[in-house]
């Protein structure tokens, strides 16, 4: 999943040098690994979905099931002009499901398979908005601010839902190469929302004690984490806004050629600020001002 | 260090593996290897094994998933591609605790699957209700595979072979 990750940054970046084979991980085994979109609540990981659902249906012409339970009414504002840019046939090869609840969504999943056996072509990107939306209730903190631990069959339902979502497209990855899709592959990328603690800037947010089980299903993470610096005035999602947006995870090393006086790691972390316009433009944090924060 | 060991633990799965079809017999050094790694779960998922517990269970559509009788009666149904049981010792051991590896029968024959000769598990063909199996409802993981079957709406088939 790394890979269309990347594909969004380079195609929503400012800059042009340096990013032809840009990837965030070593080894094509990682690039298609399931990945986590990890932040504060707000409507820029849907954005950010979003985005990556139409990059991927257009870009490589691939299908793509986004579920999510809100329907989606219209574009997301951050979208409408980087769609522009993009090939609109793209969207006809994205489906939308919107379970409500987490036994639909299991439903939903769990009979993806059958798809398989039909003459259309499985999906190739598995995307889930919102997956802390069917976790069930008792999920936040306690008070005094500590997390509250997941009740009786939590832990099981967080592990049911991620491992059904990874198992499920490991089938589908290969009945789309039995289909003569040599390397073919089906990606999960799922957001989930996490409380604001405080952290300091590259801290991974919260210690959500559910994180460290979606940890193991989802072994790439982007955190998203707001610039609330003067610098960056505007509120969540609106013009102005300024996101830091940092990759870490199993196998994920950054991989465009850095040039000399960059620092280690050049590529795991980003800057995503939302226009004038409403368009999102990422660009990348140099390892020297990686290194200042 | 909670990174490396999964993948130290899926490489000697895949060491056990080879080895095996090699020598078709798995050494006793592999063997307290795993015993290492896993802990006094490896013991059980291989007595497991031993007991012919697992039940490897394949939808029309090709997707496979084993279902293991527990040490309790019940079944439970793992995924083959990824490490998930809904066992109570996963739930407490892997998912809460979050302090160490637990191999289940279901994993450690996913790993080795193939290599192994005959198969240590048995088969079986699902019909229409492969979903609800892929599904494995946790609260229907605790009925018997026929009324699991039974209890969805399509009508379902299992062909032991």
């Amino acid at each position: 999943m790394a890979d269309i990750l990347a594909l969004v940054l380079k195609h929503n970046s400012a800059q042009t040098q340096g990013l032809k084979n840009f990837s965030f991980t070593s080894g094509t085994g990682w690039n298609t690994s399931p990945c986590m979109i990890v932040g504060e609540r707000c409507g820029i990981k849907t954005s950010l979905l979003f985005l990556a659902a139409v990059t991927a249906a257009s870009e490589l012409g691939v299908k793509v099931l986004f579920l999510t339970p809100t329907p989606i009414q219209k574009l997301p504002a951050p979208l409408q002009d980087s769609l522009a840019n993009l090939n609109p046939d793209g969207l006809k090869k994205i489906k939308f499901m919107y379970p409500r609840s987490q036994e639909e969504l299991l439903q939903d999943v769990a009979s993806l398979h059958e798809s398989a056996c039909g003459s259309a072509a499985p999906p190739s990107l598995l995307i889930v908005d919102g997956l802390e939306r069917y976790l069930g209730r008792g999920r936040g903190r306690a008070r005094g601010g500590a997390w509250r631990q997941p009740a009786g069959d939590g832990w099981l339902a967080v592990a049911h839902i991620s491992a059904l979502l990874v198992d499920t497209a490991a089938f589908l990855g290969r009945k789309l190469e039995e289909r003569g899709g040599a390397g073919a592959s089906c990606r999960v990328l799922v957001s989930f929302d996490t409380e604001r603690q405080g952290h300091a800037p590259g801290e991974l947010p919260a210690q959500d004690p559910v994180l460290s089980v979606l940890d193991r299903y989802f072994p790439v993470r982007a955190t998203l984490d707001r610039d609330r610096s003067a610098a960056a005035p505007g509120t969540a999602g609106e013009p102005g806004a300024v996101w830091q947006v940092y990759f870490s995870g199993v196998g994920v090393t950054a991989g465009h050629a850095p040039g000399k006086g960059e620092g280690p790691n050049p590529g795991l972390q980003w800057r995503l600020a939302i226009c004038q316009n409403g368009a999102m433009e990422f660009s990348l944090v140099s390892g020297e001002n990686q290194a200042k924060q | 260090m909670s990174s490396y060991l999964p993948a130290v633990a899926e490489q000697l799965l895949r060491d056990i593996r080879k080895v095996y079809q090699e020598t078709s017999q798995i050494p006793d050094d592999l063997l307290l290897a795993l015993k290492f790694v896993f802990g006094p779960s490896a013991l059980q998922a291989l007595d497991l094994v031993d007991q012919r517990s697992v039940t490897c269970l394949s939808s029309p559509s090709g997707r496979t998933a084993f279902q293991v009788i527990g040490g309790s009666g019940r079944p439970y149904t793992c995924y083959t591609s990824c490490h998930y049981c809904p066992c109570p010792a996963f739930a407490f051991s892997v998912l809460r605790r979050n302090d160490g590896l637990l191999v289940t029968a279901a994993h450690f024959l996913s790993e080795t699957r193939g290599a192994l000769e005959p198969p240590p598990f048995r088969r079986a063909a699902f019909g229409s209700a492969a979903t609800a199996l892929f599904l494995s409802v946790r609260a229907a993981e605790r009925k018997p595979v026929g009324r699991l079957l039974f209890s969805t709406r399509k009508k379902s088939s299992v062909k032991p072979s």
